[in-house]
Parts: C-alpha cells; structure tokens; sequence
C-alpha cells in the first residue's frame, strides 16, 4: 500500500483482463500448436502427404508472427500492468517464486529459439532435422506451461504454502493437475482454431482431409478440457466454490460467467463438429472465425472465472487485491491506513475529503473507478447515513482475517461482503473516507468531480 | 527526499543472496543489450543507409538496410526474450525503486509495449513487403523509420524510469510533472549512450560479417564496399560515444562519482578497464582501412565492443547502487535462500542453452538434399 497510485479511468482491472486474456489466448496457441504442428509433419513425413507438409509450414508462419511477437510483448505486458496497478501483490509473487520464473524464461528462451529456427530452415535442412526443431520447440513450450501452470494456480489455491512458504508446497498445490489438464485441452483448442486459416488455404482437393484432421484436434481439446474444468471446480475449497457455486452465490456475475463459458465450450464443440468433420465444405473465413471466437469466449470465460474465484486476494489467504497484506490487518488499524501508505498521505491534505479521497485512492481504486468499471458511485448506498455501517462492517471482516493462526483460511461465507478486502485504518480514516464517498454521491457526477479522485 | 515515499520492503525475504541476484541481473542485462544494440542501433543503421541510398537494386546501402533487418526480424524476438530476465531480477532486487518509477510514468511506461509490437510488425512489413522487392518509393525506407523511431523512443522510456528508480529525491517533482525526467542533466547523455553503443555495434557486426563473405569470395566487391561503409558508422559512433561518455561521468551526480572513485577495486578495475576499452577500441577502428584484408584486427574489434558493453554493464549497476545507497540504507534486506530450486535453474539453464548449442550444429550439419530442398 505505500506505493504511487495509478489513476486509470478504465480502472486496473480491465487493462489487466485486457492485456491477460490476449496473452493466454496467444500463448496457449504457441504451446498447442507447437504440438499439432509437430505431429502433423510427422505424420507429413511417415505418410509422404505434401498437404499436411503445407499445413504444418504454413502454420509456422503463423506461430512467428503471433507468439514471437504478439505473445512475447503482452507476456512481458502482465508484468508491466501488474507492477502499475498491483506491485506489492506482483513484488509479493516475484519474490515467492522468482526461481520459477527463472525456470520458465529458460524453456521459453530455448522456444522462441526453436520457433525462429523451425520457421527459417523449412526446406533448408534436412526433413528429420527440421522435425527435431519442431519437436524439441513443443517440448520447451509445453515445460514453460508446467511452471506458469504451478504459478498461476498458487495464487488462488496456496494450499500448504501458507503454513510453509516452501516453494513445492505452493507450486504443486491442490488445483495443479487439474488446472495443467484443462490447459492442455485449451491449448490445443487454440491451435485448432487458429490452424483452421491456413488450412483454408489447402487446395481445395484436399481441404476437407486437413479440415477433419483438426476437427479430431480440436474435438480431443474440447473433451480433454471438459475434464480439466469439472476436475478443476471439483478440487477447489469448499469456501470458493460457495463463492459462485453455491445455493446461493455472492458472485451472481461469477455464477452466470461459468454457464457462459460451458455454453461456449459446447458451442466450439459443435461448431467445430459441424464445421470441420461433418461438413468441411462449409467452412469458409467467416465461419472459421465464429469458431475461433466461441472458443476464445471458453477461455476468456475460464481465465475470468479464475480471477474472480480469487476475489478479494490476489494471493488467496495471503494479499488482498489493494496490496493489503492479510497480516497487516491489526497493524494498520493501529496506525492509520495513511500512516502506512505514504504517497496517498502525501497528496493528502487537511480537509476531511481530501483525506478520505486518499484513503479511497490506497484500499479502494484498484478495484472501483469513480463511473466507469465498478464504479463506485453508482454503488453507494442511497441514505448516505448507511456508508459508515458499510465500512463498519468491511472493518470488522479485517477482524475475522487478522485472528487466523498461519495456514488457516477463513470462512468466507459468514462474512458480509465476502469477495471484498476489509477496510483498514483508524476510526478517524473510517469517517474521512465515509464523508469523501458521501460528497461523491451527492454531487451530480460531473467531469470535474471525476477530476477529483486524481 | 520525503523518505516516507520510498514503499516499504516486501515482507517476504529475497530467495537468495542479494549478489547472487546481482550477478544474474548483470549476465542477463549483458545477453539482453547485445541483442537490443541490434535492434535499436541496427535499425537506425538500416534506416539511414536506405534513405541515403534511395533504395537503389545493388547499392551497398540497401544491402546493408536488407541483411540487417532480415537479422533483426528475429534479433528482436531474442531482444524481447532476453530482456525478460534482467526484468525479473530488477524487480526482485529493486522492487520499491523500480515499482514506483513506473507507476509514476503511468501510461508513458504502458505505452512502450504498443511502442514494441508496432514497432517489430512495422519490421515484418519492411522483411515481407520491401525487402529484395525493386523498390524506389520512400515507402520501404518510411516503414523503417516507423520501426527505428519506436525503439528510439522505447529506450527513451527506458532511460527515464532507469534515472527516476535510482532518485527518490525527485519522485515528488516527477510526480507533478513526469515530463520533468527530460531535464534531469544526465537524461540526454544516457539516451545517446545506448543509441551511439547500439550504432557502433551493429556497425561492427555488419563489417565483421561483410569481410567474412568477401574474404570468402562471395560479391568480393558489394562486401568490401560493405565493409568499409559500416566500419565508418562504427568508427565515427565511437568517437561520439567517447564524447559522450566523458560528459556522462562528470554529469553524474558528485556524491555518485565520489563513491565510484572511492570505491576501491571494486569500483575503479572495471570503470579503469571501460575506459582503456574503449580508448583501444577507437585506436583499433582508426587503424582499419581495409576490413577485409585486416579481418583479424575486425574480430579483435568486435570482442573488444561486447567486453566493453559487458563490463560497462558492471559499472552501470554500481552506478545504480550509489545512486541508491543512501535510500537503501534505511533497510534491511533479509534473505531466505531456495537454493534447490535456484539449483534446478542453473542446471536447466546450462541445459538450455547446451540444447541451443546442439540444436545450431544439428541445423547447420543437416543441408537438406535433393527433394528435400522444396
């Protein structure tokens, strides 16, 4: 919390979706069709099929074009956006697993390598040696998606870490496998779906042969990631899944956001069914693109489902989506949130307002713009005399996670607002932060007024 | 300095010790500026020499701007790539320092990234479009400066969160007005440093490889012309980069100079070996006039560059720490080492980069024959 505050109208969130999501999508394909590419020329070379040949180099092209450069930059851009809008949260993972990235840039250094290698030398060297490069770039993706994979689902399943804060005991954690599985099946939807556009390009003798092939792809994609996903929400603790899952959801938009992406999951199914194995001719660009599109919603719905099953944290049990630490809590609400966070109290000031603005600036703005995503203006309460007893009881949630003994989780769904962080600070910062949020709602919403949250 | 805008540490302690961290951010900052000196000096370089030559078939220059960025099509992949480690490590190291220059840049910083995908597809269309296509428009040569111009200003970008991380003392003024890094003294001098080193290596790289092709009896005359023309750029880049150089230490802050020549052995082997580098380096670029014949003096030149570009990166880092030292001192950094995971990277790295190794002598031991040429 003591870092600079970012102001972005579109609020963190939404860069950070914007940015994440295009990445996975991209970098999902540069593992998968790493795969298919390299069991297609196998396949090309065993059966002496200059179609499948074709495929295969065409796709190459594409594989430079969109991971090398697109996957690259918006990989490098999760941390950029992550240090802008969270970087206590991203200082606290870096400095967790730091090796592990490590790890990973090395697999994915011998994979850009491999890809420029395998795109620039197709009839340039020998068949088995160009195959070697292919297979040896799929291996190096596919290692790199192991570590991320163990990352990724650390933040939202820590599981033993948080007694240990052994490196293994977080990376292996409960949602691991079945996270990896369902990436795999996802990463091969992706490689199907994008290799449908150079398969177009076949001669139209062949076009429907190379269409089946990736229907049979994407068809194991699809029922791989099925499994991947029901095995995924199964292992997850009871406390999440009550989140979106339950009777009787907090997250109703987490809730309608998993029907959505089943329903997209099956409309790939049957999109691609249709499209690619039972009538391949009717595949054309437009098509191929609904089918692209209805799997990309799959995976953006996952991705989105995922982050927000994490909410309030950002490393569950661990830091708060505002950079709070769950064993701050007590601390500052001895000292003061603005004791604590030293650029909020440097643009301060003495007015009760001004200083409520800061406090919402430190605990609030990384979630909820002034209009725009989460707004916060339009969900204020309407008697401005129930604000205090909203923030009262986003405080003494603070209590309920600051009691934990290292290693326990809190049951979340006997809090009030169980997908926010509690509100920290002194009693005072309370009321300053209640008055800053009561002159918002009272006033008319004008640009001047969304000038003040700067 | 309002000290209480320097963020508290991260309350996880670091997973190895501090040089180690030090030492890897140096190596890999190393590896990343050989590539980056390729693609932001080489594109400049490739602009330059196109529109000097009009984009005439067969003029020197052209061939030049052509096998520079044909290289550069994947030297920027390998610029990206290698730049993600020093990231890493910087963040780990440096985490309150570089967090908070980057968040007061805000978009600026954001901005280098659309910076560097326009500006590596602006590549692909030069390599796709306009290479080895007759071509006389301004077209080619103006997708080329699109390219050159965005790393110019990535490595502007660059610069300033580099000088603000290593300020605490100008955070408030810069966060009044980010713009304000511009007139920091040393801002200017810095930028030109990287463009002037990247120009010279490039250079240096093309006149290295131009001599080996003509010494080998292909295009004899294109590649000795070659040769020559980039040895110039070299040449005259190093001159100004002494200049430079020289106005960038006495620009330094006095306290950070001080510590530099206070130091010790430490401080003063490798800021005295830079020195002596790069005075030999000029010395030798001066006495080639004929890269060609003189090819063993060309590869002496190009290693004397890349141990220059190495050990200013030590200096560069020490720089960093005094400009630092006096906001650090307040805290302790604590460390718990993970040294089996630290182990594993270091043999899967080795392993890497040996699969790297095998993988080039496969492909260059492995001519497609016969059909397999289609």
């Amino acid at each position: 919390m003591g870092y600079p505050i970012w102001d972005i109208a579109i609020g963190g969130g939404v860069l950070m979706a914007v940015v994440a999501v295009t990445h996975v999508i991209v970098a999902h394909f540069a593992v998968g069709g790493g795969l298919v590419i390299a069991v297609t020329e196998t396949l090309a070379l065993r059966r002496n099929d200059p179609e499948l040949r074709q495929l295969a180099k065409r796709s190459s092209l594409m594989l430079i074009l969109v991971s090398t450069v697109f996957g690259a930059v918006s990989g490098v851009g999760i941390w950029v956006v992550a240090g802008l809008v969270s970087p206590a949260a991203i200082s606290a993972l870096i400095h967790n697993y730091v090796w592990g990235w490590a790890i990973e840039w090395v697999f994915f250094f011998v994979e850009i390598v491999c890809a420029i290698v395998y795109y620039d030398t197709w009839g340039k060297i020998s068949k088995r040696a160009h195959l070697l490069v292919g297979w040896l770039y799929f291996v190096a993706a596919y290692l790199s998606l192991v570590i991320i994979n163990g990352i990724i689902t650390f933040m939202l399943t820590p599981g033993k870490w948080l007694a240990t804060h052994g490196f293994w005991d977080g990376f292996f954690n409960p949602t691991y496998f079945p996270s990896l599985l369902l990436r795999t099946g996802i990463a091969a939807i992706m490689a199907s779906v994008f290799m449908v556009f150079p398969a177009l390009k076949a001669s139209p003798a062949f076009r429907g042969r190379i269409l089946r092939y990736l229907g049979w792809w994407l068809t194991a994609g699809v029922l791989v990631s099925y499994g991947g996903y029901r095995w995924w929400e199964g292992v997850l603790p009871a406390e999440i899944k009550g989140l979106f899952l339950g009777a009787s959801p907090a997250l109703r938009q987490l809730a309608t956001t998993r029907h959505f992406l089943l329903w997209a999951l099956a409309a790939t199914l049957i999109l691609g069914v249709l499209l690619l194995l039972a009538v391949p001719r009717l595949a054309r660009v437009v098509p191929a693109i609904v089918l692209m599109i209805a799997g990309f919603a799959f995976f953006a719905g996952f991705e989105r489902v995922r982050e927000g099953a994490r909410k309030p944290f950002l490393i569950h049990d661990y830091i708060f989506s505002n950079g709070l630490l769950v064993s701050d809590i007590a601390a500052i609400n001895d000292e003061g949130v603005l004791a604590t966070a030293g650029w909020a109290a440097h643009d301060a000031g003495d007015s009760p307002v001004s200083r409520g603005r800061q406090v919402f600036r430190a605990e609030c703005s990384s979630c909820h713009t002034l209009d725009g995503y989460q707004g916060i203006r339009r969900l204020l309460p309407k008697d401005p005399d129930m604000t205090m007893g909203v923030l009262a009881a986003l405080s003494e949630m603070g209590d309920a996670y600051s009691e934990l003994a290292p290693g326990q989780r809190v049951d979340m769904s006997n809090l009030d607002y169980p997908f926010m962080p509690p509100f920290v600070g002194s009693d005072e910062e309370m009321e300053e932060l209640a008055q800053y949020l009561n002159s918002l709602a009272a006033s008319s919403g004008t640009l001047a007024e969304k000038g003040a949250v700067r | 300095m309002n000290p209480g805008l320097i963020p508290a540490l991260d309350v996880a302690p670091l997973p190895g010790p501090v040089w180690l961290f030090q030492v890897l951010l140096v190596l890999t900052f190393f590896l990343h500026l050989v590539f980056m000196n390729l693609t932001l000096g080489g594109t400049l370089l490739a602009a330059v020499s196109r529109l000097l030559s009009g984009g005439r078939d067969g003029d020197h220059r052209t061939i030049l701007a052509s096998r520079l960025m044909r290289v550069n099509s994947y030297g920027i992949a390998l610029t990206i790539t290698t730049g993600i480690a020093p990231l890493l490590f910087v963040q780990v190291l440096y985490q309150q320092y570089f967090y908070t220059a980057t968040i007061l840049l805000g978009w600026i910083w954001f901005a280098f990234l659309v910076m560097l995908v326009v500006g590596y597809y602006a590549a692909y269309v030069f390599k796709f479009r306009f290479d080895g296509a007759p071509d006389k428009s301004i077209a080619g040569t103006l997708w080329l400066f699109l390219s050159a111009v965005l790393f110019l200003l990535i490595a502007a970008v660059h610069v300033a969160v580099n000088l603000i991380h290593a300020q605490p003392g100008k955070w408030a003024a810069i966060e009044a007005n980010p713009w304000s890094i511009l007139g920091d003294p040393a801002y200017f001098p810095r930028l030109l440093h990287f463009v002037l080193a990247g120009v010279a290596f490039s250079g240096l790289v093309v006149a290295w490889w131009a001599a080996r092709r003509a010494a080998g009896g292909r295009e004899v005359e294109l590649n000795g012309k070659l040769a020559r023309y980039a040895w110039r750029w070299a040449l005259w880049a190093t001159v100004a980069q002494i200049v430079d150089g020289v106005a960038l230490l006495m620009l330094l802050p006095k306290g950070v100079l001080l510590g530099l020549m206070r130091g010790g052995a430490a401080t003063m082997v490798p800021l005295t070996v830079a020195v002596l580098l790069a005075i030999g380096l000029l010395m030798m670029l001066s006495r080639v006039t004929d890269p060609v014949r003189q090819r063993g003096t060309v590869t002496g030149t190009l290693a004397a560059l890349a141990l220059t570009i190495a050990v200013m990166a030590i200096t560069r880092d020490q720089v960093r720490d005094l400009y630092l030292a006096a906001a650090r001192a307040r805290f302790e950094l604590t460390t718990a080492p993970q040294w089996g995971t630290f182990a594993l990277f270091a043999v899967l790295l080795i392993a890497g980069l040996a699969t790297v190794a095998y993988l080039v002598k496969r492909v260059l031991s492995s001519p497609a024959t016969g059909t397999e040429a289609a």
